[in-house]
């Protein structure tokens, strides 16, 4: 019985070897292979510093009170020296003339196929995890703006707060960004054009009349 | 019971299917690494950002890698005691998620649903569990079972 169980476990542990060594290297050679040393989640002092797992993308009867979250993402947002923006604000700077010159830039934080489902017409893509391919056009596009509005999907993505910082980290001064916390979930339900495809595509669906 | 258990085909049907499962489910998280890192942070198991990313990186691909053997009946028991480390302290991870879902949100147990990082979405925690318990139960049996039908190498390392 003893030989017997030394036997798997020395077949578990080559296993474990050779399944650990095609790991890493299935993830280095693939396209969407994660960076084993860069922190995604700067500025979070535990692996999920901003809020209690407990409450966190749970079904919707966990959700609680809307008007609480979004105070509660308001305050977090302050503390790491982000504004939060609504609705409102976001509509008046997307209809601002600015935008067209650019000193207005959105820019989106999902990813390659939640943009080109749909996103803000014009907005720049920064999916932050994959920065070396979206970061030099954004941070070029961020330079001559004097208001940056980052997006996500809205309600508990936190993508649009990282990539906001990381664009922070990256040179693009604090002031000049801020956060549409509705996100493209709030654009789409108030009827508002989306842009589907390459940035500038020219491919619009959505407004209401 | 133990005789019916331990019959050849019982064997091959449970590594067929903890191998099918466990393929599929890796190479959707492999395919989709920062949705499954996103996943595992919520767990909150660990402050090191190098853990955690070398978890989300790894484990689908690995996961992937038992698939295939238990599928070619390659060091089946091997692989069937990994997947059962695998497989226990995920289910204990996503049974203390659920208890404090339940307990912070006052919501009946088996009514939580979230997306564990299993691989398929969203899921009714209740289900996810039972089907832990079943997926647990296929893989101590190949561990203590003597099936050898339709292996392509079922010992790597041979007995003496």
């Amino acid at each position: 019985m003893g030989r017997e169980l030394k036997r798997v476990l020395l077949e578990a542990l080559v296993v474990a070897a050779m399944g650990l060594a095609f790991a890493l290297l299935a993830n280095l050679a693939s396209p969407r292979g994660l960076s084993l040393s860069r922190n995604y989640f700067p500025g979070t002092g535990t692996a999920h510093g901003f809020e209690s797992s407990a409450n966190s993308k749970v079904n919707p009867a966990a959700n609680g009170d809307g008007h609480l979250a979004q105070g509660n993402v308001a305050a977090r947002l302050k503390e790491k020296g982000l504004r939060l923006i609504d609705h409102e604000q976001a509509l008046q700077l997307f209809r601002d003339p600015q935008y067209e010159l650019e000193s207005i830039v959105f820019v989106d934080a999902r990813d390659d196929r939640h943009y080109a489902e749909g996103h803000v017409p014009g907005a720049y893509q920064f999916d932050r995890y994959y920065p070396e391919k979206h970061l030099p056009a954004v941070l070029a596009a961020c330079q001559n703006a004097t208001n940056i509005i980052v997006y996500c999907t809205g309600g508990d993505c936190e993508d649009s707060e990282f990539a906001a910082l990381t664009l922070k980290d990256s040179g693009v001064p604090l002031e000049r960004l801020a956060v549409y916390g509705g996100g493209m979930t709030e654009w789409v339900e108030s009827g508002l054009p989306v842009e589907i495809g390459e940035r500038r595509s020219g491919t619009l669906r959505g407004a209401k009349p | 019971m133990w005789r019916v258990l331990n019959h050849e085909w019982v064997g091959v049907v449970a590594r067929w299917i903890l191998g099918t499962l466990f393929f599929l489910m890796g190479l959707n998280k492999a395919l989709h690494p920062v949705d499954f890192l996103k996943i595992l942070r919520e767990y909150d198991f660990t402050t090191s950002h190098v853990l955690l990313n070398l978890i989300a990186a790894a484990l689908p691909w690995f996961e992937v890698v038992c698939g295939l053997l238990l599928l070619g009946g390659v060091a089946v028991r091997g692989s069937a005691l990994l997947l059962i480390g695998m497989l226990v302290p995920f289910t204990l991870a996503v049974l203390g998620r659920a208890m404090a879902i339940h307990a912070a949100n006052s919501i009946p147990f088996c009514a939580i649903r979230f997306d564990c990082g299993c691989g398929a979405g969203e899921v009714i925690v209740c289900h996810k569990l039972l089907e832990n318990t079943a997926l647990l139960l296929l893989a101590t049996l190949l561990l203590i079972g003597r099936s050898h039908r339709w292996c392509l190498i079922c010992d790597l390392v041979k007995p003496k």
